[in-house]
């Protein structure tokens, strides 16, 4: 009885590795053509692939989009077939992908990734993205200024064509004009709004990125500036010292905040649940046009609208990759080309699709896409293009907003 | 007297379980909840759009969601049974080491071990399969059928099966005759936990699935933490529909298990011919 039971074990075992072993030995080959092929080419070992796009799933908004506009055109131009996978942060990904590598799977399901920033970081420093790659696709060449410094770096980190532009956001503040008739334009007007109403601002707790970002425009402001970040955080000497004031401003400011402070939102979510319900006469994100998207959805008021300050707000890039170990190489490039291409920008440009700015040079589109694009309603909550534009600051890069985080907890939260 | 304490109860149950629900059911369809307004100025059913709609894959992913927790639960009942009857019939040395063992993956966090798992089975190839995910499923549920069992056996004396065994009765006989019968209440106490916890997974089986065995809880988290109540009200809903669903589909098949084992046992004594089933005890 043992010795069968032993036996059966063993054959189990054997055939497990069998199977792992066999996929092992496929591809390799073929990646190197998609470096240099040319398109046509590309396009149509495309043809037949299945392409799995990993991506945060929590708006049915976006998720719409990619399942009802982008998925059926890759169907019938392409004869690729898109399928979104809901993730709930873009970390598990990361992850997922790290142990993969260490148990050597050449075969994953990911062929493409929704990334950016700390994300990015950690999947070039540890070797999870495939290649340089945005340099084949047409609508790169066609409508991306590879220079310009929003596409060229993430976060402060070198792109190196490992990862396409797919969208530009931009920091805003979000305030019913009801309850706040004039917004403040900068730090010190913020902190005098809060003290004249308690109780009606706050942001979310860290690390939740917005209200990460909404700290880095109070280190902006209250330490004079962006320009002095440019270096890495370990070259500046007294950091501690240089971030004294945005402690100290964000510690003044603390009795007057929802709850007397004593508890932060803890995620935006959360935050935009409090503003959604009326709690609070403020939110705040990462994405201008989501606030337009939510008044028309009806969740935030009709007389919801944005803001920037005066000295500007942060703007970044999120990007699309395709890992080290994906199997529809061909069919992700097809995909992230389309993803590019100017009408698909322009339908995701529209808030009852999404409402993410476009990634694409403005000057590089013809005449008449540039007067589609300019045609998009964006809702009267957005504010127009040529004023996010106009009001942009670079994003800081990430060993400082690691930095950050931590000292909050240490400065403000443990208080 | 009774009457009036059943009508206490009732309330009771309706003011904890019922207006919990009524609140889900109106977020998903609220537009605009302001406070301090007790009910939404309006309603819409974009959410329910959103969540039937074809290409969302709502039912497909139930499918899944309830297949992975019937085998879960097959192979647990499969596992536990001896497992349970080894843990209190046997005396065995270092028999409260296999017991921490069995018992470990309800205190140890199933993040920690999930991680090592995914290592192993992307060594083994069973990532992204249902039969991995199934395996996965394993270590948080086998420990409550276990518990469930070793109850049912531990007043279940060995009696029992001596004296079947002294009428004729083989292995299996005695097994189905008289373990079996003994054990259904506790089994089913076990499954049902088992299907309810299979069934709201999410780390695991993300992890282990890698996107490509999406459940219902795989849907439904990112709008969770996302906040999009209204969305994930709806998907809340339907997971509570589906749970319910389940725990009743289980309830039905003991319950007509239970009918036709009683009349096969009036017909065998009647007839004075079926040995298996007139040894239940009573």
């Amino acid at each position: 009885m043992k010795n069968k039971l032993l036996l059966a074990t063993a054959a189990l075992t054997l055939f497990l590795s069998a199977c792992s072993a066999q996929s092992e030995q496929e591809d390799e080959q073929g990646t190197d053509d998609l470096l240099t092929g040319d398109w046509q080419e590309i396009a149509e070992s495309a043809e037949g692939q299945e392409v799995n796009m990993y991506m945060w799933g929590g708006n049915d908004n976006i998720n719409r989009y990619l399942d009802d506009w982008v998925a059926p055109r890759m169907a019938e131009e392409y004869d690729v077939k898109l399928s979104r996978v809901p993730v709930n942060d873009a970390q598990d990904i990361i992850n997922q992908l790290l142990d993969e590598k260490t148990a050597g799977k050449t075969d994953g399901s990911m062929d493409i990734i929704w990334i950016n920033g700390e994300n990015f970081k950690a999947a070039k420093d540890n070797g999870l993205l495939w290649d340089d790659f945005t340099g084949q696709l047409p609508n790169f060449v066609d409508y991306i200024d590879p220079e310009a410094p929003e596409v060229a770096e993430d976060f402060g980190e070198p792109v190196e064509g490992l990862q396409a532009p797919w969208g530009k956001a931009q920091f805003v503040f979000v305030h019913d004009t009801e309850k706040v008739a004039d917004p403040p334009k900068s730090m010190e007007e913020l902190s005098d709004w809060i003290r004249e109403n308690p109780g009606q601002f706050t942001y979310p707790a860290l690390p939740d990125f917005t209200g990460s970002a909404f700290i880095r425009h109070v280190l902006y402001e209250t330490t004079g500036g962006h320009e002095q970040y440019g270096q890495p955080a370990a070259e500046i000497e007294d950091l501690e010292e240089h971030f004294q004031p945005m402690w100290d401003y964000l510690n003044d400011i603390e009795p007057y905040l929802w709850r007397e402070g004593s508890t932060y939102p803890e995620s935006l979510a959360k935050l935009d649940q409090l503003y959604a319900s009326g709690e609070v006469s403020m939110t705040m994100s990462y994405d201008p046009a989501l606030a337009a998207s939510e008044v028309l959805k009806g969740r935030f008021p009709a007389s919801t609208r944005t803001f920037v300050l005066d000295v500007g707000t942060l703007s970044n890039t999120h990007f699309l990759a395709i890992p080290f170990n994906s199997t529809d190489k061909a069919g992700a490039m097809v995909a992230i080309n389309e993803l590019m291409s100017p009408e698909a920008q322009t339908a995701k440009l529209s808030p009852e699709n999404w409402g993410d700015l476009s990634a694409l040079t403005f000057e590089k589109l013809s005449a008449d896409q540039q007067q589609a694009m300019n045609d998009v309603d964006l809702g009267e909550a957005t504010l127009p293009l040529e004023e996010l534009e106009n009001h942009r600051l670079p994003e800081l890069s990430s060993d400082y907003i690691e930095i950050i985080e931590k000292g909050w907890m240490e400065n403000v939260a443990k208080e | 007297m009774k009457k009036i304490s059943f009508w206490i109860l009732l309330l009771l149950s309706l003011l904890l379980i019922g207006i919990p629900f009524f609140a889900l059911i109106l977020t998903s369809v609220s537009v605009g909840w302001q406070w301090p307004n007790l009910l939404p100025d309006s309603l819409s059913f974009r959410s329910w759009d959103y969540v039937l709609r074809g290409s969302s894959g709502t039912w497909r992913a139930i499918g899944i969601s309830l297949l992975i927790a019937f085998i879960v639960t097959i192979v647990n009942i499969v596992l536990a049974v001896p497992a349970a009857n080894a843990l209190v019939r046997y005396r065995i040395k270092g028999k409260w080491l296999a017991e921490a063992i069995l018992f470990a993956p309800i205190i140890i966090p199933p993040f920690v071990s999930v991680m090592g798992i995914h290592l192993t089975f992307l060594r083994l190839g069973l990532t992204e399969t249902v039969l991995g995910v199934v395996l996965a499923h394993l270590s948080p549920t086998l420990p409550y059928m276990v518990r469930a069992l070793i109850t049912s056996y531990s007043t279940l004396s060995v009696d029992w099966e001596d004296q079947a065994r002294m009428l004729g009765a083989g292995p299996f006989q005695r097994f189905y005759a008289v373990v079996l019968p003994h054990l259904l209440p506790g089994i089913a106490a076990g499954a049902s936990l088992s299907i309810l916890i299979s069934l709201s997974q999410y780390l695991i089986t993300f992890i282990i699935g890698s996107g490509q065995v999406v459940t219902l809880p795989v849907l439904l988290f990112p709008f969770i933490s996302g906040g999009d109540p209204a969305v994930a009200s709806a998907y809340s809903i339907l997971f509570a529909g589906m749970a319910i669903l389940a725990l009743l589909g289980m309830d039905l098949s003991l319950k007509s298990y239970y009918r036709r084992k009683k009349s096969v046992s009036v017909n065998g004594r009647g007839a004075g011919n079926d040995e298996g089933t007139s040894f239940r005890p009573n």
